[in-house]
Parts: C-alpha cells; sequence; structure tokens
C-alpha cells in the first residue's frame, strides 16, 4: 500500500495544479427558483490570478473581477447590471464545482453550480 | 352540502391559516415597495428638479471623478424630475443629481428588508420546499374564499355589529370583510396561483394558444460586435433606440463592456403591462441595432402572463388597483384570525362576551 502513497500525491498535486484556463459551460438554479439558468465561462489563468468572462451564453459576456486561483479553489466575481455573482468554486481539472452568491440591492440568494470544461 | 363546505373551508382555513397570513402581510408590503424603498433611502432618492438634464457622458464623467478607475455597468436614467439618475458600479448602485451631477450616495448589494419580505412571500425565505409551501397556500387561499363566498351567500351579513370581542363581532368581521374583499382577494389569489404554478400555466397556454406562440418575438442570438472603431456615447445608443420606439422614455442603459453591447430598455409610460418590455442591442462601434425586444410584438402567452403579474402586483390600473391589492392583501391575515377565533369560540376552546 505504501508504494502507491507518492502516486496518490502526485495525482492530487496534478489536479490541484490544473490550469483553469478554457471554456467552461453549466448551470445553476438558485434557492428556491424554478429555472435553470445557463453559464458560458471563459477563463484565462496566470499563476494565481483569474480573468476572463461569464454570461449565459458566447454572446453575452461580462468581465471577471478580482479572479484567484488557491491551489483547486477559485473564486472570482462577475457584475451583470444590478445583480453581482460571487463564485467559490473547487476544481478537478475537468470540472468546477461549487456555490454561487447572487446580490442586488435588495436581494440575496445563493445557488449550487457545476461547470464543465467544453472540449473545443 | 353547506355542511362539506364548511369543513372543508374550515380544515384548508386551519392547515394554512399560518402562510395565508404570511401571503398577505407581505403582499401588502410589497405592494408599496417602490415609495417605502425611495422612503427608506430618501436622502438619495430625491433631488430638487431644476435646470438642464445632464447628458450621460457628463453624468459618467462625474463619476470617474467620485470613483476614479471603475467602469460604469449600466445607467438607469431618472424616470421622474425629482428621481435622480443612477449609476451601476461593480462596488454598487450610485444615486447622481441629474441635474449638477452630484454624487448623493452609494446603494451596497445584499439582504434588505424588502429582500426578505420578498423571500417570504414567494418562498417562505427557504428553497424550493418552501417554494411548493407558498405555491399551495396560494391555493388553497384560492379555495378558502371561493367556499367563503359560497357559505357566506345565504348570510348576507355587510356589516359588522356586536361588541368588541363579542362572538357576533368576530362573526360579522369574517364575514363583511370577505365580502367586501373576495373580488379583489380572488384575483390575488388566482394570479398569484398562475404566478406560482409558472411553468405549467406556460405549458398550458403554449398547447390551448399554440399557433400564436410560436416565437415571432424572440430575441435574436446576439451577434459579435464589431469592436474595432471607437464607441458610439451612451446618450448616441439612447437616441438611436428612441427612434425605434416612439413615445418610449429610456430607463436603463447596459454599457457594452458588460454583455458585449449597448442595450437600451424602454418604457411606454401608458402602458402598464407591458410597456417596459422593449429593449434594443446595438453594436457600440456602429450603432447598428443588433436585436431588438417589443412590447408590441409580444405573443399571446405573454400578454397574458404579464397581465397576470400585472394584475397580482396591483399594477393594472397604477395606484388605485395597488391600494386595492394592498387592501385585499391585509384582508387575508383579519379573515385567517378571526375565522380562527370563530372555531376556538364554537369548540369551547375561547371565551368571547
Amino acid at each position: 500500500m505504501r508504494r502507491f502513497i507518492p502516486w496518490f500525491l502526485l495525482l492530487a498535486i496534478g489536479s490541484m495544479a490544473a490550469n483553469l484556463t478554457g471554456t467552461w459551460s453549466g448551470r445553476f438554479t438558485p434557492e428556491g427558483g424554478e429555472h435553470n439558468i445557463p453559464q458560458i465561462l471563459v477563463l484565462k489563468q496566470q499563476g494565481q490570478t483569474l480573468s476572463g468572462s461569464a454570461g449565459p451564453n458566447a454572446g453575452e459576456q461580462y468581465p471577471i473581477e478580482n479572479g484567484r486561483v488557491d491551489g483547486n479553489k477559485a473564486t472570482f466575481q462577475v457584475t451583470t447590471g444590478e445583480w453581482k455573482l460571487t463564485y467559490n468554486l473547487t476544481g478537478d481539472g475537468e470540472s468546477l464545482k461549487g456555490d454561487l452568491k447572487l446580490e442586488s440591492p435588495t436581494e440575496s440568494r445563493s445557488a449550487k453550480v457545476t461547470l464543465n470544461r467544453t472540449k473545443n | 352540502m353547506r355542511r362539506l363546505i364548511l369543513n372543508i373551508h374550515l380544515v384548508i382555513g386551519l392547515a394554512a391559516g399560518l402562510f395565508v397570513i404570511l401571503l398577505g402581510i407581505t403582499g401588502s408590503i410589497l405592494a408599496f415597495e417602490p415609495e417605502l424603498d425611495r422612503w427608506v433611502h430618501r436622502d438619495i432618492s430625491y433631488v430638487k428638479p431644476g435646470g438642464r438634464v445632464l447628458s450621460l457622458v457628463e453624468i459618467g464623467d462625474a463619476i470617474s471623478h467620485k470613483y476614479p478607475g471603475e467602469s460604469v455597468v449600466a445607467f438607469l436614467p431618472s424616470r421622474a424630475p425629482e428621481f435622480p439618475t443612477q449609476v451601476i458600479l461593480s462596488r454598487g448602485i450610485i444615486s447622481v443629481n441629474p441635474y449638477s451631477g452630484e454624487v448623493l450616495g452609494l446603494r451596497t448589494r445584499g439582504q434588505s428588508f424588502f429582500g426578505v419580505v420578498r423571500a417570504l412571500h414567494v418562498r417562505l425565505a427557504m428553497g424550493s420546499i418552501g417554494r411548493a409551501v407558498m405555491d399551495w397556500s396560494a391555493f388553497v387561499t384560492l379555495v378558502s374564499l371561493i367556499t367563503g363566498m359560497y357559505l357566506w351567500w345565504p348570510v348576507k351579513r355587510m356589516r359588522i355589529g356586536g361588541a368588541w370581542w363579542s362572538a357576533k363581532f368576530w362573526y360579522d368581521l369574517h364575514s363583511s370583510s370577505g365580502f367586501f374583499f373576495s373580488l379583489p382577494a380572488l384575483f390575488l389569489a388566482g394570479t398569484g396561483v398562475i404566478l406560482g404554478f409558472g411553468d405549467q400555466a406556460t405549458r398550458l397556454l403554449n398547447r390551448v394558444i399554440a399557433s400564436s406562440t410560436a416565437g415571432n418575438n424572440e430575441r435574436a442570438p446576439i451577434q459579435k460586435p464589431d469592436m474595432g472603431g471607437a464607441e458610439i456615447s451612451p446618450d448616441r445608443a439612447i437616441a438611436i433606440a428612441r427612434a425605434q420606439v416612439p413615445g418610449a422614455v429610456p430607463y436603463r442603459v447596459q454599457m457594452p463592456r458588460y454583455g458585449g453591447l449597448y442595450v437600451v430598455a424602454l418604457e411606454l409610460p401608458r402602458n402598464r403591462v407591458t410597456g417596459e418590455r422593449n429593449s434594443i442591442a446595438l453594436d457600440p462601434s456602429t450603432g447598428r441595432i443588433v436585436s431588438e425586444h417589443l412590447a408590441s410584438a409580444l405573443s399571446l402567452r405573454e400578454r397574458l402572463m404579464a397581465t397576470n403579474s400585472a394584475i397580482h402586483n396591483g399594477n393594472i390600473l397604477g395606484m388605485p388597483s395597488r391600494i386595492v391589492a394592498a387592501l385585499a392583501s391585509i384582508v387575508l391575515p383579519v379573515q385567517a384570525v378571526s375565522g380562527l377565533l370563530i372555531w376556538l369560540r364554537r369548540k369551547g376552546l375561547l371565551r368571547t362576551r
């Protein structure tokens, strides 16, 4: 069993260090909401800095703000107008999962979000 | 038959009374949310009209001076002479005096009192279970009102008699308030059920009026704009959009950095149902219209659903219908409490005069 431990460690480090640069797609449903909202993210990772854009489709994209990658965790924000979306995601290289907080001047809601890397 | 109807009225009232009270109280607050919200934030919600209204470029300059380096997400032009223009930034919403360019203040994002009220009204401030509870509570309210009208008919009580806290007082209050507000309350509950079960209502409407909902006004896919040249100004974008919808007033301009295009939303002030549902998307470098979504081209299903919403929130006839909606909402808790007291007295669990 011991001889497998370095391989497990290597695998873990490899997945944590996976670069998030690329196109990601998925959906989210705000708590108590009826509708699944589509998401397309175009991410660019440079070291620990994350930039790019996100939106409901490829044409309607909003710039990513305060993007940061720390190990296998990624955090960033997107302002679409009255609403600000704060993502808190964990990735394994091919998928990103986590929480999304949606805030307007009067409301604060949360959602679970799952995104998968789009193969071009 | 009457006995059966009374039992249905009683059982659903006792089972869902608490949620009906919540629907009524929160609904009456939401009927005046814009006014109450402005009153709560009155220091940044009003300006003294006078002089020339500044262009959005000039207002943008005032914002740049106050918050250097921050991009404008969208402008919300003033909708009345006494209201400020609002500017959306990443950090929050800024109120600006449209006559002087003075920055009145910043409103940050997050849960507010009205957000909590809306969340309680729609989903019990919970997730999908809370939403289902409130959707079914609206349905129960509808059934309760219909059975209550059936029970009221032979009695036809229309005024309150009896001493305070007497059995007659509570019975009369229950019957007469039900009579005077049953019709608007029926509209509120019925439209609330349609809103709560919106997906099912949409599917049903699509089935019934399939021919008229063939996507005649679906927004065209947004094409990538030509970003080669300099951008047109937001004021120019408004001018182009207004030419497409004569008589319309702009109430929102989304900047191209946020979404790739200028998106100008316009309101037709006389149309309280679908008047706000005009938006024109423009290529920021050429001013070319990329897509448009006009109230005049809405499908029959969209109009019906918009009318349903306008009845529910009281906007259908403006302030008079909002007052009626608020009063009818507040009667729901009166009905639930008086009904409970009548039942408790009949069961011998409560002593009245």
